[in-house]
């Protein structure tokens, strides 16, 4: 077994999206008790999240863009920007501690104290840009975790794999020119899915034409073509990067009972997505993977798949 | 949704009396397929395209001499030779809709826009066309896409809205295929949202279909024939 790092914290709760939206608090709730009732969670490092420092947050977004997003919060709006972005007051402090998770699972993973971590935070992050909040989305927490490797202990080379059934807009935007971070997403077809990028031929710009990777799935597919273009442009893609640190987005709404996505991916199905993620790891990092929650709004199978997963991370049986 | 609003207003434009070395050097610096040539007042009288261009030009087959020598003679002529004399104009006030029909049933590339003495206004390319559907069908925002397929009758549409507009959804655009199946129809409305989970469900239990893209596409395959 390995040791596993979970990143909760109670606060996450306090992002009140307001009741009638899929991101809510109850997606984190239902995955805690699932873990604590299956007898998981004791099996797991705990880890409560500090607040994270600005400065590595202003490594992705712009200081305008979190100083906007701190005054919505403060004079009461009920959403930032667009009617998907719903915030309360607590929100931004809430997604300056959803960053913080991720940080200190990094720390921790660093330090040698755990293996490898899984972020259960709120709010998500893939779908955030440099000054734009999308999709449910305020700071891009894979983003700013990747400039965290590098900076804070000068590793070169990171990875990031999205299996999100949406595509991580902003994380391509963010590295789309950088050859030092490697993105890979996995999504439902952009003519049918939010937010409407992630096609085949979006590899990269410039510099980082190559070290951008993108498989989307066309609504009503599911297992057989994910392991198809995961053997297909995932493995071979990571082989030749060699990643030295590996985050991923993982978001849980491309199974087939979850209406937010035409897509049919089975609970097997995301078995051998974890599955093949963690050959990579193992093969490639040394078994160093911080993985951070993205979507996944069926509150019946959402925390199965999250236990799921995380037994792949900590090698439970 | 007019012409006026999308159109290209700064002019590139040329006299008759200019060379065709001079215009093909403009057209290339400026990277612009169509030059509309004005009279001294600044009357539409005619048009060049990339297309009358290449064909006024000596073959690239010839030898380098050859080429060179039959470029010489034809450089120095003026574009009045050339170009489509009184070519087919739009106004300000023409729709983009008539504009489309208009460039796909007539199979031009650029329309000139003239006002109604005949002095040119602007111009208006397939590209700006296809910019201002972008545009007006909001597909570069990020959004989402229903496939909804309805029986052929009245006040289905409406349903639908009301459905995308109880659940404060803001919406792109929406495209219907009259020709569906047989008695259906097939509506595509955009949502400026990742949140189409209520909307869907509701669209359900109202009795609508969603189109899986898959099915469709599968029977547009040619079938093994054993």
């Amino acid at each position: 077994m390995k040791r596993t790092g979970f990143v909760y914290d109670d606060r996450y709760l306090l992002h009140d999206t307001g009741g009638y939206h899929p991101e809510s608090p109850e997606r984190l709730k239902a995955i805690h008790q699932r873990l604590s009732a299956s007898g998981v969670l004791e099996k797991l490092t705990l880890i409560e999240a500090d607040r994270a420092n600005q400065r590595w947050i202003e490594t992705v977004h712009n200081i305008h863009y979190i100083m906007r997003f701190d005054e919505a919060c403060i004079s009461g709006l009920s959403e930032f920007e667009h009617p998907d972005n719903a915030i309360c007051r607590e929100t931004c402090d809430i997604a300056f501690l959803a960053v913080g998770g991720v940080l200190k699972a990094i720390d921790l993973i660093m330090k040698g104290e755990i293996d490898n971590a899984f972020c259960a935070v709120r709010p998500p992050g893939h779908h955030a840009e440099v000054d734009k909040p999308m999709g449910f989305c305020y700071f891009n927490n894979v983003a700013i975790a990747a400039r965290y490797v590098q900076k804070q202990y000068g590793i070169e080379r990171v990875a990031i794999i999205d299996f999100d059934v949406h595509h991580g807009n902003g994380t391509q935007h963010i590295f789309d020119r950088d050859a030092s971070v490697f993105y890979y997403s996995i999504h439902e077809h952009p003519s049918f899915a939010y937010p409407g990028t992630g096609r085949e031929f979006e590899v990269g710009i410039g510099e980082g034409n190559g070290y951008t990777v993108n498989s989307p799935v066309l609504p009503g597919r599911g297992d057989d073509e994910y392991r198809r273009l995961i053997m297909q442009d995932l493995v071979p893609a990571v082989k030749k990067f060699k990643p030295e640190f590996i985050i991923l987005s993982a978001g849980f709404d491309a199974h087939e009972s979850d209406l937010m996505s035409g897509t049919s991916l089975s609970t097997d199905g995301y078995d051998f997505v974890s599955e093949v993620i963690m050959n990579l790891v193992n093969r490639f990092t040394g078994g160093r993977v911080v993985s951070v929650l993205e979507g996944g709004y069926n509150l019946d199978v959402l925390p199965i798949l999250v236990e799921n997963h995380i037994k792949m991370l900590a090698a439970i049986k | 949704m007019f012409v006026g609003d999308r159109m290209s207003k700064d002019l590139i434009t040329a006299g008759p009396e200019m060379t065709i070395f001079d215009a093909q050097k403009l057209m290339v610096e400026k990277g612009i397929r169509h030059l509309p040539v004005i009279d001294g007042a600044g009357k539409l009288i005619g048009i060049v395209s990339d297309r009358d261009m290449r064909d006024c030009m000596p073959s690239t087959l010839l030898k380098k001499p050859d080429y060179d020598i039959t470029l010489g003679k034809i450089g120095n002529h003026p574009i009045g030779d050339i170009m489509t004399k009184n070519p087919m104009a739009i106004y300000a006030y023409y729709t983009l809709q008539d504009t489309l029909l208009v460039m796909q049933q007539r199979k031009v590339g650029a329309l000139p826009v003239i006002d109604e003495e005949g002095y040119l206004k602007g111009i208006l390319s397939t590209r700006d066309l296809l910019r201002a559907f972008v545009n007006i069908m909001n597909i570069d925002e990020p959004g989402s896409l229903l496939c909804i397929q309805v029986k052929e009758q009245r006040g289905q549409m409406k349903k639908i809205v009301d459905i995308i507009t109880e659940e404060n959804i803001s919406l792109g655009s929406v495209l219907v295929a009259r020709f569906w199946d047989k008695d259906k129809r097939a509506i595509f409305p955009y949502l400026l949202t990742n949140n189409v989970i209520n909307v869907k469900k509701k669209l359900l239990q109202a009795g609508f279909e969603l189109i899986d893209p898959m099915e469709w596409y599968l029977d547009q395959l040619p079938k093994k024939t054993a």
